[in-house]
């Protein structure tokens, strides 16, 4: 292990102080409402501080270096195009000024008041399946990360990331979305000051003009052939467009639906006080999504570049770990520590918000509409707890100790898009479109569903020269899902206005 | 045009990281002033509702 008693120290004081704050907010639930939503007393700071605190994970360090390793710079333009969308939405209101407006706890809610019951409870399945595979792979991939910085055995592994789990189940369990909003807020602050140290030590460490220098000769060894095994870029280390639009174009599309459908995004709407603090936090935080995928990014590209350097990737190195193992070498004692403690940040608040959600859809779409009488206060928290506790538990198994056979990032892309674009489809449709019913919302909700399986089990059983290309298949996915509403809409009677008020 | 890239991508990431440094003090402070109003807030409101937990 590469640690030393000052990094150790470093790590325990944030782990003790954040399981404090944690546990010490769940005096304060006394309800679903506090637990899910926290009172809807979240105000602008808090706000911008939760949000960006969940939205970057360990998963999200480890893609986002693997992107600028194999793109170089232009691979944060993703996030130049989720900051732009969020912004964008932060001044208009679109689909987060309607959602806050009608009270609801969840997306699939504000689909009963449009299109009934069965569409909600429909909706909330594909969330909590899309949203519970999703979050499936964040375990193992914290744990890699950590394993390449510190050096620490492999095998340890799995009964880090377990005690890593069975901390944050602890505080979110019992406080709640009040706990995350705490947590969270210790969490962005440590966090902030373990990518800013660090970014500042890569860029001395490699050199501004060299890290430049070294992307261009790597592109060009990629073009010519020239470079080691695993040095080979992906595409034009400056240049997003270097090869094809289409990979933007679908990328807009993809982040004003991750903006305004993504539910772990949405709860901190649903948190906030109002509507006006809704619409602020989205525009203070938008340019934190630059940085999101521009800083691991620059970490990623700074590893590429010192690896095509100095004698290739050591043995057992892919473009995934790294940045991790190329970090491990870097960081002197005490600066490991700050990042190993910005890491476990990075791990617990984007585990310990994704709980609470999914958790949340379940108990209000998927179970409260069966539930024929009404439950005590204490018996739906007791659920909603206990539901919280039981993902944790399936992923435990599902996403650390059970292996995934084949590539998982192809199957949790997939199903990722299943929900994001039927979901999206549903509430634009539903919020903007008066002539939209429940036929229309099952048909968008069918079709967005077969659209991306179809492609994915075409890509499984042809060779790799005749696949779908991951911007088509996304795209068409959005465009089968408005084609349903649409089609669906429009092919049977309009809603009446007693359907459109009813609930 | 790459050189175009090239300053914008500086731009974009030097501005990030001093973004990211204002964050740490700003929200800091005021997201810890948050917190203590909601923390207040919250045992104001608990004896008058009187739900059970």
């Amino acid at each position: 292990m590469h640690l030393a008693v000052l990094d150790w120290v470093i790590i325990v004081v944030y782990l003790i102080g954040c399981m404090a704050a944690g546990i010490a907010m769940r005096r304060y639930v006394r309800g679903v409402e506090d637990f899910a939503v926290a009172g809807r007393e979240m105000d602008l700071n808090l706000g911008i501080a939760s949000l960006a605190a969940t939205e970057l994970g360990l998963v999200t360090v480890m893609y986002t270096a693997q992107l600028g390793f194999t793109k170089g710079f232009a691979g944060a333009v993703i996030g130049v195009i989720m900051a732009a969308a969020m912004y964008g939405v932060g001044c208009t209101g679109f689909v987060i000024g309607p959602l806050r407006r009608a009270g609801v706890m969840t997306i699939p809610e504000l689909f009963q008041n449009r299109f009934g019951l069965p569409v909600r409870w429909l909706a909330g399945l594909l969330v909590v399946l899309g949203g519970v595979l999703n979050m499936g792979i964040f375990l193992r991939l914290g744990g890699e990360f950590l394993v390449a910085a510190t050096g620490m055995p492999a095998h340890w592994l799995e009964w880090v990331m377990t005690a890593l789990l069975g901390m944050v189940l602890l505080y979110t369990v019992l406080g709640g979305m009040l706990s995350v909003l705490v947590t969270d807020y210790l969490q962005f602050i440590v966090k902030g000051m373990g990518i800013v140290v660090t970014s500042v030590l890569v860029i001395k460490a490699i050199g501004w003009s060299n890290l430049v220098h070294g992307l261009s000769a790597a592109w060009a060894a990629t073009e010519t052939g020239n470079t080691g095994a695993g040095l080979q870029m992906a595409d034009h280390p400056f240049n997003p467009v270097h090869s094809t639009w289409g990979y933007v174009l679908w990328q807009i599309i993809f982040q004003i639906a991750v903006v305004t459908t993504w539910q772990t995004q949405i709860s901190r709407v649903l948190s906030a006080r109002d509507e006006a603090t809704a619409k602020r936090v989205y525009r203070r935080t938008a340019f934190y999504f630059v940085g999101r995928f521009g800083l691991p990014g620059l970490w990623g590209a700074a590893a590429l570049v010192y690896f095509y350097q100095h004698c290739g990737l050591p043995v057992g190195t892919t473009s995934l770990n790294a940045m991790p193992t190329y970090l491990g070498m870097l960081l002197p004692a005490g600066f490991i520590g700050i990042l190993l403690a910005a890491a476990l940040a990075a791990e617990m608040s984007t585990d310990s918000g994704y709980l609470l959600t999914w958790a949340t859809v379940i108990y209000n779409d998927l179970i409260s509409p069966l539930v024929k009488r009404p439950l005590s206060a204490s018996a739906r928290l007791f659920i909603t707890r206990s539901l919280v506790l039981a993902i944790g538990i399936f992923l435990l198994f599902y996403g650390l100790w059970y292996e995934i056979p084949g590539n998982a990032w192809d199957y949790l892309a997939v199903t990722g898009n299943i929900y994001l674009a039927s979901v999206f489809t549903l509430l634009v449709a539903g919020l903007y479109w008066p002539r939209a019913n429940a036929t229309g919302a099952f048909c968008a909700l069918v079709l967005g569903a077969i659209g991306p399986l179809t492609f994915l089990v075409v890509n499984a059983h042809v060779d790799k020269a005749h696949q779908i290309a991951p911007e088509v298949a996304g795209a068409s996915s959005f465009a089968l899902a408005f084609a349903g509403m649409i089609a669906g809409s429009l092919l049977t009677p309009p809603p009446t206005r007693q359907t459109n008020h009813q609930n | 045009m790459q050189e175009l890239f090239l300053w914008f991508w500086t731009v974009m990431l030097f501005t990030s990281i001093a973004w990211y440094f204002f964050l740490i003090f700003y929200v800091g402070a005021k997201g810890g002033a948050e917190i203590r109003r909601l923390t207040q807030s919250r045992q104001q409101r608990q004896p008058e509702k009187g739900l059970d937990k």
